[in-house]
């Protein structure tokens, strides 16, 4: 029982990891508190639905987080840019009303009821787990969270890319006099960010519902993660969602009250002990 | 400028009249009960408006007051503690005073993490209240008994749609009254100068804690009678009313409506309830639009429906007149 | 011998492995001004937000009129006549004019505070601006509003932060003669940090240079003015 419940847990962490380097990524760059994230994780799930009814899943695996990408450059270059001199609490205000314009489209494409995707028929077996039967599609899913884990902090430690990404979320204007374009280097992280956020939810569609109130309850999860872990920090990203879902899951089952609340009890700690990290600049 | 006292008393005696007329002309129910739910989030909105005009501090948890107000009466009626009058005079009080201890806390707390601090509080009172099952009816939500009469009068003639109407409208220009006047002393000069500079604001003498503080508590306040309101309105209190969802709606209409003037952010409340409601063929997609309306006035117009009906109101009076114009500084609300 | 309205002891302040002012001592008598001068970064900010309180000492400690005033936080500093202005302008934006100065004057709980408030913009050219908002106003007389902040409420001690950056030649020498004036007229005690000399050798008292967080001289302009020492690090012999 508990072998499950482990494993469940890390599959939602590894699901969070997916969703919360993307949100680490923009705030990081842009200094922006991605309210749209969750609905454009909904999204991205409802367009892999579409694809994989109309392909496969593989292709929805890689297509709808590419068109997520094109969309997130978009909102880069007409939204984030545009409001780059404003008060970052404007721009937070500006991605609510991103989410709410994102929601009413998918109920409007899709429809209001449940929708579900089947997994892919090569993952759709169980894989035997310390004795314990375990689907092999959740086996993929932490799979892939580990991947997306490794290609960023490779990334980020070894491509030139990754350097400037680094600098410029510690010092925009300094890093734009080296010569850095910015502009093309905000689109890209924007673009995988949300491409992240749209990657985690073709792989989520399989083993939860989609349904229109799918965005809220990852959003704010994924707010813990990224607040408790350290807004600049993906690795402390990392650890916190595997921590939080393993928490959610094997609490869920002993403590059921508590461990709903401890996270966040912990993200409040957090915000009242260190503000700084939220609150502006980084010296 | 200074609202003068007798503009406060001129407009809201012309308010409640107007109220009193709508009353008296309008007969259909279902049109005065979407007003009276519109006014009750237009006292919600004042609270969080206060918030943001005094302190510049964005909530996104102020539906923890609202939702909290309505479990504190339910359950104080539930378990007949008290009588009705003062569960609802208890409620109020002790919102406040809660909200003015943690305002204690919080208000120290910048920028967006305040915004962070309070969905983290407000989404935790909502999985608390979804999860405790027995008094309070976890998810599902309980019921309220109010008794037979309420401050003497019969309590099915108050919650008679007409009767609601005419009492919410009632206890929103009075509360705009109370605030007006509150905020044209001393205590709104010293608020809005810890907001507009808060290190000078200090070096002038002010300890910027406790004023600070204490619009946390009045914002709190206000948006708990919101939540008294709804309570007597509905007759019910569910975890949605603690949920992040809600308090970004009442941020929204604070925004559209504009933080610049007391009555923007319920001018905002209006215009949601006008466009989730009352757009025809369109209401399905009331989210889009209020979406939408929203980026419009952050990107066009900041200060909100507010802003562009004082620019409106101040382009007519610059025509060129006949006489020079008297030199004088700018013109601001 | 006139009282120590100010009395700064052995005040050091490091942070982070820099000693930004170290083993500074400072004393202001009644009705003295008394001028800060020395190149950049030798301190006189970090000086000034030390004695207001706007910075923690690492040692040291500040007495205003005899009185130890070391642990106590920028608003009680000010409300016992601790006052200071800024460098960079530092006033309410969103405010007219006459609303934060006799704002600034309320706090100082004293009687009369609406006309000490219009004295001081009287005084200061600024009574004609007094329903302007301030984010209208020009450079100069922001920086009137800024020092009009720091005089309302009968300040004993008054500290300027370099009151003339900015300013032309011609604002500057107004600006030092209402202060001379207001100084002589109010019995008030100031700190004036300055690099524009011919001001602080025009209209202090006391002159005390600082270099790289310490004291390297100090007495009257004229002594100042002829120390080997100074000449070398910041006047140059064309002083």
């Amino acid at each position: 029982m508990l072998t499950i419940n482990v494993f469940n847990g890390l599959v939602y962490g590894a699901l969070l990891i997916v969703m919360c380097s993307g949100l680490a990524l923009i705030y990081g760059l842009r200094r922006v508190v991605n309210f749209a994230h969750g609905s454009l994780y909904m999204l991205g799930a409802y367009l892999g639905y579409s694809i994989a009814t109309y392909s496969s899943f593989w292709v929805a695996l890689v297509a709808a987080p590419a068109l997520m990408a094109l969309l997130g450059i978009c909102l880069d270059r007409f939204g984030f840019r545009l409001l780059q001199d404003r008060d970052p609490l404007t721009v937070v205000l500006v991605t609510f009303g991103l989410l709410m314009i994102i929601e009413d489209a998918v109920q409007t494409i899709w429809g209001k009821d449940n929708l579900s995707v089947p997994p892919p028929a090569l993952l759709n077996a169980s894989v035997d787990l310390f004795g314990t039967p375990v689907p092999a599609y959740r086996v993929g899913v932490m799979a892939i969270g580990l991947l997306v884990a490794l290609g960023l902090t490779l990334w980020m430690r070894f491509s030139r890319a990754g350097l400037f990404v680094r600098a410029a979320s510690t010092d925009p204007a300094t890093t734009a006099m080296q010569g850095v374009n910015t502009d093309a280097l905000s689109a890209t992280v924007v673009g995988v960010g949300t491409a992240l956020a749209g990657l985690a939810g073709v792989v989520a569609a399989p083993f939860l519902a989609l349904s229109p109130s799918m965005s809220s309850d990852v959003l704010i999860d994924s707010f813990v993660v990224v607040v408790i872990g350290g807004l600049g920090s993906l690795s402390g990203a990392f650890v916190t969602a595997l921590v939080l879902g393993l928490v959610q899951s094997v609490g869920a089952v002993y403590l059921p009250s508590a461990s709903a609340i401890l996270p966040f009890i912990l993200m409040i700690a957090v915000l009242l002990w260190k503000p700084a990290g939220l609150a502006g600049s980084r010296t | 400028m200074t609202t003068s006292l007798s503009r406060i008393a001129l407009s809201a005696l012309i308010a409640l009249l107007a109220g009193g007329a709508f009353v008296a002309f309008v007969g259909s129910a279902t049109v005065v009960s979407l007003l009276t739910q519109a006014i009750i989030y237009a006292v919600f909105a004042l609270g969080v408006g206060l918030l943001l005009r005094q302190n510049g501090l964005v909530s996104f948890g102020h539906a923890a007051f609202f939702g909290s107000a309505g479990y504190s009466v339910a359950v104080l009626l539930e378990t007949q503690a008290v009588p009705a009058e003062a569960a609802i005079v208890l409620t109020l009080l002790g919102v406040t005073a809660v909200s003015f201890l943690l305002g204690l806390v919080f208000v120290r707390v910048p920028g967006i993490a305040f915004g962070m601090l309070t969905l983290a509080v407000g989404q935790m009172l909502f999985l608390t209240a979804s999860r405790s099952r027995g008094l309070t009816g976890g998810a599902d939500g309980m019921n309220i008994n109010w008794p037979n009469t309420l401050f003497g009068v019969s309590t099915s003639a108050l919650t008679e749609p007409h009767a609601m109407f005419a009492l919410c409208w009632a206890a929103l220009v009075l509360t705009m009254v109370a605030l007006a006047l509150l905020l044209r002393g001393r205590f709104g000069a010293i608020t809005e100068a810890v907001r507009d500079n808060e290190e000078r604001a200090r070096f002038i003498g002010i300890r910027t804690l406790l004023p600070r503080a204490a619009v946390f508590a009045l914002s709190g306040g206000v948006t708990a009678l919101a939540g008294v309101l709804a309570a007597l309105n509905t007759g019910f209190v569910s975890p949605e009313n603690l949920h992040w969802s809600v308090s970004g709606v009442a941020l929204m209409m604070v925004v559209v409506g504009g933080q610049g003037a007391l009555w923007g952010p319920p001018l905002g409340a209006v215009v949601y309830f006008v466009l989730k409601d009352v757009l025809g063929g369109y209401a399905d997609h009331w989210m889009a639009i209020f979406g939408a309306a929203l980026i419009a006035t952050i990107v066009f117009s900041p200060r909100g429906l507010v802003g562009a009906l004082q620019r409106l109101v101040r382009r007519r009076a610059a025509t060129p007149a006949v006489l020079p114009a008297t030199p004088r500084g700018a013109v601001h609300h | 011998m006139t009282s120590l309205v100010l009395q700064a002891r052995d005040v050091a302040i490091h942070y982070g492995g820099v000693k930004a002012v170290d083993g500074v001592d400072l004393t202001l008598e009644q009705g003295q001004i008394r001028g800060l001068i020395g190149p950049n970064g030798a301190g006189k900010s970090t000086v000034i937000d030390a004695i207001t309180g706007r910075r923690k000492l690492t040692r040291g400690s500040i007495a205003l009129q005899g009185e130890d005033v070391t642990t106590l936080g920028v608003e009680r500093r000010r409300r016992r006549g601790l006052s200071r202005s800024f460098q960079r302008t530092s006033i309410f934006g969103q405010m007219p004019v006459r609303k934060q100065v006799v704002l600034a004057s309320q706090q100082m709980a004293m009687a009369g505070a609406a006309q000490d408030a219009d004295e001081i913009l009287s005084e200061l050219d600024l009574l004609a601006l007094a329903d302007t908002l301030a984010a209208d106003l020009g450079y100069g007389q922001q920086r009137r509003l800024d020092l009009a902040l720091a005089l309302v409420g009968r300040p004993v001690v008054l500290l300027l932060d370099e009151p003339m950056a900015g300013l032309s030649v011609q604002e500057s020498r107004d600006l030092a003669n209402h202060l001379q004036a207001l100084t002589e007229r109010r019995g008030v005690s100031v700190l004036l940090v300055e690099h524009d000399m011919d001001v602080v050798f025009g209209i202090s008292d006391a002159v005390t240079v600082f270099e790289l967080g310490r004291v390297i001289a100090s007495g009257t302009p004229a002594e100042v003015r002829s120390d080997a020492r100074v000449r070398k690090a910041y006047l140059g012999s064309a002083a």
